[in-house]
């Protein structure tokens, strides 16, 4: 991205080879940023692009051209102009339906695809104009973190570990599998978030005890209470929020930033999406600083000031924040542990490097928490180490994991109660047996509702799906014995099966989704994928390189206009011809040829570039620091 | 059994005696064997933990995850039962319902069967007047939330507690005694100590105020 050229002084690192490891990898595919990680040498290392950038943002634009663009490109620039073919934080949509969707889109500025009646799966419209389900979305990110893995093992993947939030519902984990699958990966084993943050802990940090982790991502918060001994990493019990994380925060300061400016009835996709990206940058700079004013273009001739006080930023949050309070105490109560009495509590996700959030769970839980590894890469580099363990790579003996179903799964029975055949926190994989009857004379079929939910009523908790068993020879009421059988697999995914035991009729269903992709669909999707993939690939590589190419551009040029004095004798026109060379790669279609000149372009602005570093480092640290939020937030209102 | 990968006498251990493929489980088999554990209420619970992870090291599905799908089905149906044991008899109200589920008696929650099959067990139900009694206990306990007497909802409390801890003992006891009369007074006292955690639940309930704190 433009402002890397200028502010990285390395380059990316070369990757050293090895012959002896697994090709399997672990990725966390995060709401804000997805990263993939490998077991190198026996240590797991999150793999890096060729600037050295180990994260990718999750989001995703769809150009009018059919290109794809994926990562900081698409976050930084593209969201700004097309707000509603570029998709952020889609992990919020995954496994939902419209309605559900219609529930999280009140500040979103997407648009959703209003097909036929039957329309089971969220769509998101944009250009093209195309239809995306969130699946489709999440495995173009997938395919990136794919192609990244496989430059680095030099080979095709052997397979892949897909982290979730220890919440999702096993809607929301199908849905996880087939990006996975439409992705072209062999999904292992879709693993627990904090479950793979306690194994990075436990195997690095030699960890012994009873710990919490406490993860609050950009769009999902879990807290898994685990006891790790002697190699056994023990869930004792899981709970959470699928729908709450620093989004939300930045909801909550967009609303404000919002109604300070008035602009809350006349907010159209872009407004919003500058203000929730407004508030995001003002929630990252009052991390450091105490208070930030700013001016936004709303739109065109129509500014606002904006002031905001890390106390006031805090006062906004902090009711969204309390909503972590409840999930904690429940899952405490579960695992029958007592806060005081914790080894420790290790801190996950982006939203966790908020003083606001270190601070609240400092006061929980009595004890300063543990943070010594990155926070946005523990995730990933736990799930590297489940994925070499799984491919048969070393020290796979010695560890084992024992996880959990995070929330109840059972049938809807009369009266719309449901009936609970496994409960939550139950080790997995695990089944369940119940067997029911007929109410109604003649009865010559069942229709089976399977739910998930704490809740004592059907309508409180999500459907997952329904079936019927038909073909019971007529009978009188309570005479069938129908015998249903839950199986609940190592992935935390359901499948149900039904059995009539006086006629021994059968039916057999791995539990779809209410809201999901079929069988078919997901078939259909990779077919098309494979048959336009080499095609694909090229596409997305010449618009990455494209889009990469005027960012390098436009801020060389902006530079150059910015500190003319900096510039040596004949530097000028050295990087003018670099420029005009990048430019002219950039019209033809061939995007070695774009790398090329790009990387031209970088060695022969280096220079410039360090200077014009230093001599923002000379103003000093404060300096530097306004300097950085001004960039931001330029960004966000710079263009009409 | 015959092994499904080379086709010769598996054994009966989880591996196959000829050629070490992983073998599907015995649905049938008796959860306390399975974990290797004698049959009755008082058992070694340290041991009986230290079995179960030392068989999930060898049977759980991330030791299969290349594997053959067989072997793959084998290790799922294995550690469902392996979990489903240990389950059962680390938890002592699970340990004597299971225990009296072997020798006939169905005292399970549900109005229909969890178990393999509900031929040939018969239902054990609480006496009338020990209803009445947790009835009262109930309305009692009601009356003395809504005044927001914590003092006498704890105290009510900590006296079921005792109760149902006594009751526990003695199910402990009467099921390990192994005369047959016995096992109707554990079965009769398992429903009972039903009655008295339902109480607990309510007693606990909402007494945590809110999570922020």
């Amino acid at each position: 991205m433009a402002e890397a050229l200028f502010q990285i002084a390395e380059p990316g690192q070369s990757r050293s080879k090895h012959a002896c490891r697994t090709r399997a990898v672990g990725i966390d595919l995060g709401t804000t940023n997805s990263l993939v990680a490998i077991v190198d040498a026996g240590k797991p290392t999150a793999l890096a692009d060729e600037h050295g950038e180990t994260i990718v943002p999750s989001v995703v634009h769809y150009g009018g051209d059919g290109g794809v663009v994926v990562g900081a490109d698409a976050r930084d620039r593209l969201a700004v102009d097309f707000p509603r073919d570029t998709i952020a934080s889609v992990k919020r949509f995954m496994g939902r339906g419209p309605r559900d969707a219609e529930a999280t889109r009140k500040l979103t500025p997407y648009q959703f695809f209003q097909g036929a009646g039957d329309q089971s799966v969220v769509r998101f419209a944009v250009a093209g104009p195309r239809a995306v389900t969130p699946m489709e979305v999440s495995a173009e990110i997938l395919r990136v973190l794919r192609a990244r893995a496989e430059e680095a093992l030099g080979g095709p993947l052997q397979g892949a570990v897909i982290t979730v939030p220890a919440y999702f519902d096993d809607g929301q984990r199908q849905a996880t599998r087939d990006a996975g699958r439409l992705a072209g990966l062999e999904v292992l084993r879709l693993l627990n978030e904090p479950t793979a943050a306690a194994l990075a802990y436990g195997l690095d940090k030699q960890a012994e005890g009873t710990f919490a982790v406490f993860d609050l991502g950009g769009g999902t918060f879990d807290v898994s209470i685990l006891k790790l001994e002697e190699g056994v990493f023990e869930v004792k019990s899981t709970g959470g929020d699928s729908a709450l994380g620093g989004d939300d925060f930045d909801r909550a300061i967009a609303e404000a930033l919002l109604a300070q400016a008035g602009a809350v009835d006349t907010a159209d996709a872009h407004v919003v999406r500058r203000a929730l990206d407004a508030a995001r940058a003002l929630k990252e700079a009052l991390t450091v600083r105490t208070e930030v004013s700013v001016e936004v273009p709303f739109s065109p001739g129509r500014t606002a000031t904006l002031r905001l006080t890390r106390d006031e930023m805090e006062a906004l949050v902090m009711p969204v924040l309390q909503r972590c309070a409840a999930p904690l105490k429940r899952a405490l109560a579960d695992a029958g542990v007592e806060r005081g009495h914790l080894s420790g509590v290790i801190l996950v996700g982006g939203a966790t490097r908020m003083p606001l959030v270190r601070r609240f769970v400092a006061e929980w839980f009595g004890q300063e928490p543990l943070a010594d590894i990155d926070p946005d890469q523990v995730v990933a580099l736990g799930a590297a180490v489940q994925a070499d363990m799984l491919a048969g790579g070393a020290g796979s003996d010695d560890v084992l994991l024992l996880d959990v179903v995070p929330l109840s799964l059972g049938l809807e029975t009369m009266g719309g109660v449901a009936e609970k055949l496994i409960h939550r926190n139950t080790t997995v994989p695990c089944g369940a047996k119940q067997t029911f009857t007929t109410f109604a004379d003649k009865q010559t079929g069942f229709d089976l509702h399977v739910v998930q939910g704490e809740r004592e009523l059907v309508a409180e908790c999500r459907s997952l799906a329904r079936f019927t068993l038909k073909g019971i020879p007529p009978m009188p009421a309570g005479m069938a014995r129908l015998e249903v059988t839950f199986m609940v697999d190592a992935d935390g995914i359901l499948r149900v099966s039904a059995r009539e035991e006086t006629t021994g009729q059968e039916a057999a269903i791995e539990v779809k989704p209410s809201y999901g992709l079929t069988d078919d669909e997901v078939e259909r999707m990779i077919l098309d994928s494979l048959a336009h993939g080499e095609e694909d690939v090229k596409a997305r590589l010449l618009a990455e390189q494209r889009v990469e190419a005027d960012g390098i551009v436009a801020a060389a040029r902006a530079a150059m206009r910015d500190a003319p004095e900096l510039l040596e004798d004949g530097e000028r026109n050295e990087i003018e011809g670099a420029l005009a060379a990048v430019e002219t790669a950039r019209a033809g279609s061939d995007h070695h040829a774009i790398r090329t000149a790009i990387e031209t372009l970088d060695h022969a602005s280096k220079p410039f570039a360090t200077r014009r570093m230093n001599k923002a480092l000379e103003k000093g640290f404060r300096g530097r620091d306004v300097d950085a939020v001004d960039v931001k937030l330029k960004k966000v209102g710079g263009k009409k | 059994m015959i092994c499904w990968s080379c086709q010769k006498q598996a054994g009966t251990a989880p591996l196959c005696a000829a050629c070490g493929a992983l073998q599907p489980p015995d649905d049938a088999a008796d959860l306390f064997a399975v974990l290797g554990q004698p049959a009755r209420h008082a058992i070694d619970l340290p041991a009986t933990e230290a079995a179960y992870k030392e068989m999930s090291r060898q049977v759980h599905p991330d030791r299969f995850a290349t594997a053959d799908p067989r072997a793959r089905r084998a290790s799922l149906a294995r550690t469902v039962q392996l979990n489903l044991a240990w389950q059962t008899l680390r938890d002592p109200i699970k340990r004597a319902e299971y225990l009296l589920l072997r020798a006939g008696i169905d005292v399970a929650e549900k109005k229909a069967s969890t178990g393999n099959s509900d031929k040939g067990t018969h239902k054990v139900a609480a006496p009338p007047a020990f209803l009445l009694e947790i009835l009262e206990l109930n309305d009692d306990l009601a009356a003395a939330k809504r005044a927001g007497d914590t003092v006498k909802v704890a105290f009510m409390a900590e006296e079921m507690r005792t109760r149902a801890r006594e009751s526990m003992t003695a199910i402990a006891a009467a099921l390990d005694a192994g005369a047959p009369g016995k096992l109707e007074e554990a079965a009769r006292s398992l429903v009972a100590l039903r009655y008295y955690q339902r109480f607990l639940d309510q007693a606990s309930d909402g007494d945590g105020g809110g999570g922020a704190d």
